[in-house]
């Protein structure tokens, strides 16, 4: 292109040039006329629309749309950003003077703030046009307001994921516990060694061979749950109100040392520095399905669940895939163990999910506030409009077997429910509803729900963005180190020095300050 | 070839260069086998141990839940037109562009490549991009996917060097027979350098196959997208937790993401294998002859 242009096509540079500067002209008008229009109250109001987990993009002439739009008389331009590039795609928008009204907030929120993406939302606008939404954030827990916190104002409407309150499950090998005569699911540190010596040892899946062991990676998380807290990473734990990182605490040593000996004594599978997952979805555990390894962990009451619900229906996805391997095969869901001082949990995703927020722009019409907040309320107390706008259409997108909701597929197009507006509105889940719609499933996951560690909700700060590669893969390599004996045990109070000298010590400063500055004391 | 009158050393070292190839060979091709037996295989013959380069059992839901989205069939032309569109384009272009450049008598020759050359080592950069794209009006059309990069300086330096590099008699006798300057152009420059256009289009055209960035940032229309992208969005989609977003699907989840995820690999790569051994041999010889005469 550039090479046709000879001298006098200069112009033509000169003229994009113009243009360009024409066109922010008009865009920068554009916003104070639509904000004149929405004045009038009869008119319907317009909503820049990226509050969704936008799976495909959606027919705004769907029934759905149509629905939505006559009920809060709104007028919706739904963006469709694919929901995989999210991030790298809204930023350029963002910085390119894009902005919707309402959005999901998949940043962390002081730097959207700081930005001028959000606008503060006050309690009292949301208690007063969505107060049963405000009640069951508060019943389910109420430091989730925390979360979108920032020097003490609202910037954004949390959501509750539902799942989140369930732990992760322990799975026995039940058929194997019965092979070497346990009778009684185990519940104590003691009752696990003795159970997984004997799946070392005796030989479970009868092939003549010595090559089952105890457990893998997946369970380890479960074990230093019985010593109080499951340091992964750099993740965080509260110690008397302050923030302190779980992997250099002291009862690491203890599990670490616990570890060590199982290792020794040839419980934990020598590949579990690779993991127990070689492929495939990240709850399956291929050495479990191999007659590998006897105890497993990780995955969700969904994911191993071994009861049919509904006709047609035979268990979760890594049930059925174990069952495929292992057709003679049974599972047991099990307990985290029980530590020395009666500790024990297992780890847990915790119930935040992405937030909601409004821009700046859509704050100059209180009317966009409301109708959102409004929106909301609806989904919390019409569990007709929560199916709808959540699910899509009854006897379409979904149908009710037995006491669960099942999906109706279309052959030809599994997003074909997204396409005609199902979650395009609903803006998060209504964990009330959620559960009435799925009782079964959730009936299922309370009867094998264990006690959990939900994660400490703490503001995101700039230096653990910038250490928490080194620190994780710090922690990372010092406990496989120490369990597999490279290191001795007492090596950790080295490494628990290194933590904090590399970055550790700055992170916990400025995250207490941070967490300080967010609850807004 | 003839092993029988060679020496002991030859001997050693046709042995030692089969040897390797054959290594080379296989690194190649026993990923290509696992990733097409896995494609076709069932999740248990997936998750037990070992490798899998022969199917055992034959299970295709994994092409099922790719071609069950049937955005992919509009995605496969999409990217067909980009590429075709793109690479003609490219070409046209770039010759054209080069062959001025390449002629001792342009005015201010040297300041005109300068210019162009200046563009090699500064872009804009992602936003301001983004907004000249926007502003010019070409968002959601296949014109912001062929025009921000229809001609790359480094294609068209080589273009001239190789048309500089064409005998001057060549045209001289040709005006002496009376041709006009567009008349050399099209009958005398572009069929000989036909070995180096054919270059230009190859890498043209596997650029524009491979692409996705600028369809994911341009187009919002996800009826315009191009292959690359719905495919890299299949096999993510295939992986996530559906429970972890917050209420997507707890029952019917993809319990074969792997064989799904290789699927969409094959899916992706055969065109390309099927047309590369015909283009390869143009490639080959175009950089070649190219690079001699230059």
């Amino acid at each position: 292109m550039r090479k046709e242009r000879w001298g006098h096509k200069w112009a033509g540079f000169a003229a994009a040039a113009l243009l360009v500067g024409t066109l922010t002209a008009c865009g920068g008008g554009k916003t104070s006329d639509s904000a004149g229009a929405a004045a009038d109250p009869s008119k319907p109001v317009e909503l820049d629309w990226l509050a969704y987990n936008s799976y495909a993009q959606p027919d705004p002439n769907s029934d759905i749309f149509k629905m939505v739009e006559k009920k809060f008389n709104a007028k919706f331009n739904v963006w469709y950003v694919d929901t995989q590039q999210w991030n790298d795609q809204v930023n350029v928008k963002f910085a390119a003077g894009e902005i919707p009204d309402v959005l999901q907030i998949r940043e962390q929120i002081p730097k959207y703030v700081a930005n001028g993406i959000l606008a503060d939302i006050s309690e009292d606008d949301i208690r007063k046009y969505a107060p049963t939404y405000a009640k069951v954030i508060d019943e389910y827990d109420a430091s989730l307001w925390n979360t979108v916190k920032y020097e003490g104002k609202i910037y954004a409407l949390p959501s509750i994921n539902l799942n989140g309150d369930y732990p992760q499950s322990l799975v026995w090998r039940k058929d194997w516990l019965d092979k070497v005569g346990i009778t009684k699911i185990p519940e104590t540190l003691e009752e696990f060694e003795t159970a997984l010596k004997k799946f070392r040892n005796e030989d479970p899946d009868g092939n003549g061979k010595k090559d089952t062991y105890g457990m893998s990676d997946h369970a380890i998380p479960f074990v230093l749950g019985a010593f109080g807290l499951p340091a992964d990473n750099t993740n965080y734990v509260l110690k008397d109100g302050k923030i302190e990182f779980a992997a250099v605490q002291p009862e690491m040593k203890e599990a670490l040392a616990l570890l060590n000996k199982w290792y020794k004594e040839e419980l934990i599978d020598p590949e579990f520095i690779t993991g127990e997952n070689t492929g495939g979805y990240w709850a399956d555990s291929q050495a479990f399905y191999n007659n590998r390894i006897g105890l497993t962990g990780g995955g969700m009451f969904y994911h191993w669940r071994n009861k049919p619900i509904g006709e047609g229906d035979a268990g979760g996805g890594q049930y059925l895939n174990f069952k495929k391997a292992q057709p003679n095969g049974e599972i047991a869901f099990g307990v985290p163990p029980v530590g020395p001082n009666g500790q024990s949990g297992a780890p847990q995703w915790g119930v935040s999910s992405t937030p909601v927020g409004i821009t700046p722009k859509a704050a100059e019409d209180p009317r966009k506030l409301q109708t959102i907040l409004t929106m909301l309320e609806a989904s919390f107390t019409d569990y007709d409009y929560y199916m709808t706008v959540f699910r899509g259409t009854e006897g379409v997108d979904w149908k009710k077997e037995g006491d669960t909701v099942v999906n109706i597929e279309d052959p030809n197009d599994d997003n074909a429910s997204f396409k005609r507006g199902a979650q395009v509105f609903s803006m998060m889940e209504n964990p009330e509803f959620g559960k009435k719609a799925f009782s079964g499933l959730y009936k299922f996951g309370d009867s094998v729900k264990t006690k959990g560690y939900p994660p400490v909700i703490a503001p995101a700060v700039d230096s653990l963005s910038q250490y928490s590669g080194n620190l994780g893969k710090l922690q990372k390599e010092t406990y496989t180190k120490i369990i597999i004996g490279e290191q001795p045990v007492d090596s950790f109070d080295k490494f628990a020095k290194t933590f904090m000298d590399n970055g550790g010590s700055q992170v916990l400063k400025d995250v207490n300050e941070a967490y300080q500055k967010m609850v807004g004391e | 070839m003839k092993i029988k009158n060679r020496s002991w050393g030859d001997r050693i070292y046709v042995g030692f260069a089969y040897t390797v190839l054959v290594l080379l060979c296989a690194s190649i091709i026993v990923p290509m086998l696992q990733v097409v037996t896995i494609s076709m295989s069932p999740v248990e013959v997936i998750n037990s141990y070992g490798f899998h380069l022969f199917p055992t059992k034959f299970d295709f839901s994994g092409y099922e839940q790719v071609f069950r989205k049937s955005i992919i069939w509009t995605a496969y032309g999409n990217t067909i037109i980009r590429t075709v569109l793109g690479t003609a384009l490219t070409v046209m272009l770039t010759f054209m562009g080069a062959y001025p450049l390449s002629k001792k008598t342009l005015p201010h020759r040297p300041f005109w490549t300068a210019l162009i050359v200046f563009t090699m080592f500064f872009s804009g950069g992602l936003i301001p991009s983004y907004m000249l794209i926007k502003n010019l009006g070409l968002m959601n059309s296949v014109w912001s996917l062929v025009l921000p990069g229809v001609v790359s300086v480094f294609l068209l330096l080589i273009v001239r060097n190789f048309i500089s590099a064409l005998p001057e008699s060549l045209e001289e006798s040709a005006k002496i027979d009376g041709a006009g300057e567009m008349y050399i152009l099209w009958k005398i420059i572009m069929p000989l350098s036909m070995p180096i256009l054919a270059t230009v289009s190859l890498y043209s055209a596997v650029g524009h196959w491979n692409a996705w960035f600028d369809s994911m940032l341009y187009i919002q229309d996800e009826h315009k997208q191009v292959l690359q992208l719905i495919l890299r969005r299949i096999v993510i989609d295939g992986t996530l937790d559906p429970a972890a977003g917050g209420g997507a699907d707890l029952i019917d989840k993809p319990v074969n993401g792997e064989s799904m995820k290789m699927a969409t690999l094959v899916v992706s790569i055969v065109p390309i294998i099927c047309v590369y051994p015909f283009l390869q041999k143009y490639f080959v010889k175009g950089t070649m002859l190219g690079s001699v005469k230059g």
